[in-house]
């Protein structure tokens, strides 16, 4: 052996280690694997009244926040960035509103709530198509269109509930119409938890079944990881592209209309501020696992909550919470590297 | 109306050509900075904040320079030395900035201070017309007019543009002709905060005056729009965030003399403005990309 490489070997009879990462402990246990992203949920959850967090209020916040993070997690699966949650939100609740407000009479009561999902799901999916066409037919960066579209999006609601979908008893505030109450979302029993999380953890089911276990999430991994394998592998990448981004919208317009459904009552501005981006936080903190958003989603809900209280006692801005949340994400960030990003040393 | 809207034009767009020709700095070194946006706002907050201290328009600028070199700088540690993805981090980084200034800045909001005066130059801002459009600004919208043709300048004739840009195309030219790449990486990046940070003291102390909780609101989002239509050159930048103030001027005229069109639709043509001409110009671009840039905007084929 040349002393050359004599230096890059490791010693006789020692073997070579790698640095602890945490996932190793999992990796052990097979059936942590299973559990322990259903578990955590739980067990944040239960841990809340320690910090003295309200427990039904971080469940109807994690609800929009787990809808907003898989937005940003099926996309991205297939590679792209999708920033784009606030504003596909927004224009779901719009969507829903709509639909309340001119198609809303007649139709039977059972099937109001499912048609108000359908409708924000439609408008969120709309909007993100916006982006998708953008990408496909003219090679926008969906990162940069989906962010401006936001901004877009937030006027357009101004713009409407000054407008079209203003209540007109309410005089001189611009608001939306209430909402009928066949609209509304139950709630269980006596608390303030909606019925929101239940199709929030369905559609998490289902995200996960479509990324780990369906043809299509097989092709679409392999469009995230490298579209010119995609390509030659005969994988049509353009149309898995356009339909992981329009899934993406829709899913986050669904939480829109969960909003309306459930909370708001009536569109208005400022509504479900920054919860867009709360999942897209939530989603790169899980690494875009769809089994871990809800886990990441009642973390970050915790500290939303928490950061209303601090809101209220200390007169600060909401947008305070953003500075824990970034921070979480960027050490996640500095952690674990990153795939996409190019290698850059010396 | 036409003077108006032209010198609302290089008013309102001066800040985002400070954050376009940082951005390009930033990109040229082969590094994507989403915190352009974060920096922004750090800047603006603080050269707010200490203009509002000192009651010195000049400090509270170099303070936003440094204020803007901050976040940069962590976004340049996460992504050169721990590999971190460049638009994820970029992102978390201008959310930290939001949540910064939204909490630091909630004792400024009710502060005047008296910024940047216009200094007319004299005899030349006399001209008719010309005199208006040119001569008759703050001192940091004329450094903002300067930016690109400087900017230029040193890529294009200097020894040290030549590093930044073979940065950008290849790591190890750079390495191999005995620079670091990481150093002028971490020095562009840095440079290319500082410049936002620039941007942001430019909107507050030259254009509102006073301090709001996201004062940007998304313009470093445009700025790194623009920088790709602007096939990553400066003196385009600058066009484009010209073109982009033009639109907020027009708007803004528009809803002063009492057009009969919703003021929210007027706000989203400087967004749809941008949106539309990165349609138009991002096609074919990927042959002007630097080469470094290839493997942050390339998932998705195009």
């Amino acid at each position: 052996m040349k002393p050359a490489d004599a230096a890059t070997l490791p010693a006789p009879g020692k073997t070579p280690t790698r640095r602890f990462d945490p996932r190793d402990l999992l990796a052990s246990a097979g059936w942590m694997k299973w559990a322990a992203p259903i578990a955590t949920p739980f067990v944040i959850w239960l841990l809340l009244p320690v910090f003295a967090i309200d427990q039904q209020a971080v469940i109807t916040r994690a609800t929009p926040f787990i809808l907003t993070a898989l937005a940003v997690a099926l996309p991205a699966r297939a590679g792209l960035i999708n920033v784009g949650g606030e504003g596909q939100l927004l224009i779901g609740a719009a969507a829903a509103g709509a639909f309340a407000k001119f198609a809303g009479d007649g139709i039977p009561l059972i099937a109001m709530v499912p048609l108000m999902m359908l409708a924000g799901a439609i408008g969120g999916l709309l909007w993100s198509g916006i982006a998708a066409t953008l990408k496909n037919a003219f090679a926008v960066n969906e990162t940069i269109s989906t962010l401006l579209l936001n901004y877009v999006a937030t006027l357009f609601l101004g713009y409407l509930i000054h407008g079209a979908l203003k209540d007109k008893e309410s005089f001189g505030f611009a608001i939306g119409e209430q909402i009928p109450e066949s609209a509304r979302l139950p709630q269980f029993g006596e608390t303030t938890v909606h019925f929101g999380i239940l199709i929030a953890i369905a559609v998490t089911a289902g995200v996960w079944l479509l990324i780990e276990r369906s043809r299509w999430g097989f092709k679409a991994q392999v469009v995230g990881g490298n579209p010119e394998a995609a390509r030659r592998g005969g994988i049509p990448v353009g149309k898995t592209v356009m339909v992981a981004l329009l899934l993406g919208g829709g899913i986050a317009g669904l939480a829109g209309a969960i909003e309306l459904c459930g909370i708001e009552t009536r569109l208005q501005t400022g509504m479900a501020t920054g919860f867009g981006y709360i999942g897209f936080l939530c989603s790169w903190m899980v690494a875009h696992r769809a089994a871990w958003i809800p886990a990441g989603a009642t973390l970050l809900a915790a500290i939303s909550v928490y950061g209303d209280n601090l809101q209220i006692d200390l007169g600060l801005p909401a947008s305070t919470v953003y500075i824990l949340m970034a921070a979480i994400v960027l050490v996640v960030l500095a952690y674990r590297g990153s795939s996409t990003g190019k290698a850059i040393s010396r | 109306m036409i003077v108006d809207v032209i010198t609302g034009a290089v008013r309102y767009g001066a800040c985002v050509v400070f954050a376009a020709e940082g951005e390009t700095v930033s990109e040229r070194s082969g590094v994507v900075n989403l915190g352009t946006e974060g920096s922004m706002l750090t800047g603006a907050l603080a050269a707010f904040a200490v203009t509002v201290w000192t009651g010195s328009p000049v400090i509270g600028a170099l303070a936003g320079l440094l204020g803007g070199a901050l976040p940069a700088l962590l976004h340049a540690f996460l992504v050169i030395d721990r590999n971190a993805d460049q638009l994820a981090t970029g992102l978390s980084v201008t959310f930290l900035g939001l949540g910064v200034t939204s909490a630091l800045g909630t004792g400024f909001v009710d502060e005047k201070i008296s910024g940047f005066d216009p200094i007319a130059i004299p005899l030349l801002s006399e001209i008719p017309f010309f005199g208006d459009v040119l001569f008759n600004y703050d001192i940091l919208t004329y450094v903002a007019l300067l930016l690109g043709p400087a900017l230029w300048w040193f890529m294009k004739k200097t020894r040290w543009g030549l590093i930044l840009r073979a940065t950008g195309e290849s790591g190890d030219v750079v390495y191999a002709y005995g620079h670091s790449p990481r150093k002028v990486r971490y020095m562009a990046v840095t440079a290319g905060g500082a410049l936002a940070g620039l941007g942001g003291a430019q909107l507050v102390l030259a254009s509102t005056l006073n301090w709001v909780e996201n004062i940007t609101v998304g313009r470093g989002f445009v700025a790194v729009a623009l920088v790709i239509f602007a096939s990553w050159l400066p003196i385009r930048a600058a066009l484009g965030a010209l073109l982009f103030g033009a639109a907020v001027s027009l708007q803004l005229q528009l809803q002063a003399r009492g057009v009969n069109v919703s003021a929210f639709l007027l706000g989203m043509t400087p967004y749809v403005l941008t949106l539309v001409v990165l349609a138009i110009a991002s096609r074919g671009q990927a042959q002007r990309m630097p080469a470094g840039l290839k493997a942050v905007f390339a998932p998705g084929g195009t």
